[in-house]
């Protein structure tokens, strides 16, 4: 029950910042065809600046649930890392409760009373006559804010079960920095 | 309790929460809306009407539509896709025999792509292991001494957070609110400097004990003129084209920071194809790679935005301003205190963490000892190598140490790092003296 509750969360995470994460090829061409039309053909133009912004600011924000699924957060883990995994689950589940939902829930009411002001008017970007809409970009505010609530909640639920496992559940596969599959794939080629 | 002891009781408890390992991106947010609820507190208001949550909301939203922060994903897209882009053992290679006739051909080889590998990725981890499976296993091989090997990497690899185009220099432009512009120029020379030291002192030590760097065997040193031009056209000159166009880019002012981002992504997109490494799954690695690395830098943005106008707000700021001006330091003592706190500070943090949250601190100060931020900001990149590269957390040391030989201890790779290091603060306190070295290259271009 846990274990699937905290699969489908994760699952859904991935699926999202996976999805968003392609924002950034769009960006790099987007951006590129500005830099191009601006030089080659002397006719910058209207809405790149927009884009660009929009695109970084969906990709980043939208993302942020899926790297905490992927533990990917930074911390500072000199002494965390030497604890038993029970010590660290008691302690990360007290601390989520007290240091991640709070500012989470902010995110997603006080982001929903911010983007829906913005909704309602239909709010336009001030930066070009072309008028690029920026409601949807603040309507994402509350959205990751609920994204991150969710993942939360899972991360909590893997807290509970390593506490009554003794260990952490592992996590879905997914891709991973250069740098740990070449220490990994070293290390397992060392033992074989 | 008055609001400034509440300020120093936020930081506090902030530091603490984030030594037990806590994400810090999100202490950072809930601390800002709890102590931010408790001082825009007025009676008789309804609970989200309290201010703190606009300033959250809005503060959240300047980080998203930062348009120097958007050069991020871009920088870091760009590196992914070089990463993957197979050139590392051929640019390793040519350099290799460009050396030859260099005292501690090897080393400075793999300096020199260190250098210029974590220029173009600005990712130390990667650099670091990539040549720790490379060039650290031949180095080995060819009696070159395991300490000096091991430093060169880690040290080498750690200089693409200072060297322009450098996402580090990005953040604290953001942070600081200076040019990332006149950064990148300030620390062009500075890098350069820094690199240079590292190599002189490789070859100081290649001549004055030959032992601990052996010169290669003939057959390998063996080749002509024109091969070697060939081999550092296919490898090296690609690769130096697209760092120097990105960077020409933005120092002459003909495109911002984040459009020549996105064409050195697109560069390093076509540098992939040319040297037949792209395909699906590397690019599905490196677009998710992106995002969850920007999402774990702009986070500390948005949390830490909030966080600081809390702390200035309840008066933090002004309180340990008063605190340094009655310490009674000059512009001498004032730069060495901070640069130590920086530098104690690498040692359990990143230096994102070090920039994005400590460094506002001291911003507000610089004025009143006549620091200019740019300056600063060249000294803190320099500084924050060592985080890198000394213990406990010394990022590259580990990443080596992850992908080296069993027989190659620990101790051994920080014992090689150790002389770096000094190199660093000798750099640190030659551009003290010569602050030209940061000044100049702005000023020409910039000084119209």
């Amino acid at each position: 029950m846990i274990r699937s509750i905290i699969k489908t969360i994760d699952l859904l995470n991935k699926s999202v910042g996976h999805a968003f994460a392609w924002c950034i090829v769009i960006l790099t061409l987007g951006v590129s065809y500005e830099v191009f039309v601006r030089y080659a053909l002397r006719d910058p133009t209207s809405w790149a600046f927009d884009l660009s912004y929009i695109l970084y600011g969906a990709l980043f924000l939208m993302a942020g649930a899926y790297t905490l699924s992927r533990g990917g957060h930074v911390r500072a883990d000199i002494f965390y890392r030497r604890w038993p995994a029970r010590t660290q689950a008691a302690l990360e589940f007290v601390l989520y409760i007290l240091f991640f939902f709070p500012g989470v829930l902010a995110l997603v009411i006080a982001g929903w009373g911010y983007g829906h002001e913005s909704f309602v008017i239909r709010e336009v970007s001030v930066n070009s006559p072309v008028g690029v809409p920026i409601w949807p970009l603040k309507m994402l505010i509350p959205a990751a804010g609920v994204l991150l609530t969710l993942q939360g909640i899972a991360e909590c639920l893997r807290c509970v079960l390593c506490l009554r496992e003794g260990a952490w559940p592992a996590r879905l596969h997914d891709v991973e920095e250069l740098e740990s599959q070449l220490i990994q794939s070293h290390s397992s080629g060392a033992q074989s | 309790m008055s609001n400034p002891q509440l300020a120093l009781l936020m930081l506090g408890l902030f530091i603490f929460i984030i030594m037990l390992g806590f994400p810090i991106a999100f202490t950072l947010m809930a601390m800002a809306v709890a102590f931010g609820f408790y001082a825009y507190f007025t009676p008789d208001q309804a609970f989200f009407d309290n201010r703190v949550f606009y300033l959250f909301t809005q503060n959240t939203f300047s980080v998203m539509n930062s348009d120097i922060l958007v050069a991020i994903p871009l920088f870091l897209f760009m590196g992914y896709m070089i990463e993957r882009s197979n050139i590392l053992d051929k640019l390793f290679l040519s350099l290799q025999v460009a050396f030859r006739r260099v005292p501690g051909a090897m080393a400075i080889a793999a300096l020199v792509t260190c250098a210029l590998f974590a220029t173009a990725t600005g990712i130390v981890g990667a650099v670091v292991t990539l040549m720790g499976l490379l060039a650290f296993p031949a180095m080995l091989k060819a009696n070159y001494d395991q300490k000096i090997s091991a430093g060169v990497i880690c040290a080498g690899g750690t200089l693409g957070i200072l060297i322009p185009p450098s996402i580090m220099l990005i953040v604290y432009g953001a942070t600081a609110g200076v040019s990332v512009v006149k950064l990148y120029a300030a620390a062009l020379i500075p890098g350069f400097l820094l690199a240079g030291l590292y190599m002189a002192y490789v070859i100081t030590i290649a001549i004055t004990r030959p032992k601990l760097m052996p010169k290669l065997p003939r057959e390998q040193a063996d080749m002509g003129f024109i091969e070697v031009l060939l081999l550092l056209l296919k490898a090296f000159l690609p690769l130096a084209v697209l760092i120097m166009s990105v960077l020409g880019a933005i120092l002459f002012g003909l495109a911002t920071p984040s459009e020549a981002a996105a064409i050195g992504a697109l560069g390093s997109v076509v540098l992939a194809i040319a040297y037949r490494a792209m395909s699906w799954g590397k690019l599905r690695e490196a677009v998710y790679l992106t995002a969850r690395t920007s999402a774990m830098v702009c986070y500390l943005f948005v949390g830490s935005w909030t966080f600081s106008s809390i702390f200035s707000y309840l008066g933090g700021e002004g309180m340990i301003k008063d605190f340094v001006l009655g310490l009674d330091l000059n512009m001498v003592t004032f730069l060495m205190l901070s640069q130590l706190i920086i530098f104690l500070l690498g040692w359990p943090l990143e230096w994102s963490e070090i920039i994005i949250i400590f460094v506002p601190i001291f911003l507000p100060l610089l004025p009143h000892f006549g620091v200019d931020p740019i300056f600063f900001g060249i000294l803190i990149a320099l500084n924050l190598q060592t985080s890198f590269l000394t213990p406990p957390m010394a990022m590259s040391a580990y990443y080596l140490k992850g992908v080296a030989p069993p027989h190659v201890l620990l101790a051994s790779i920080f014992k090689g790092c150790l002389p770096f290091v000094s190199m660093v603060f000798v750099a640190m306190a030659l551009i003290y003296v010569f602050p030209q070295l940061v000044s100049w290259l702005p000023e020409v271009l910039y000084s119209r």
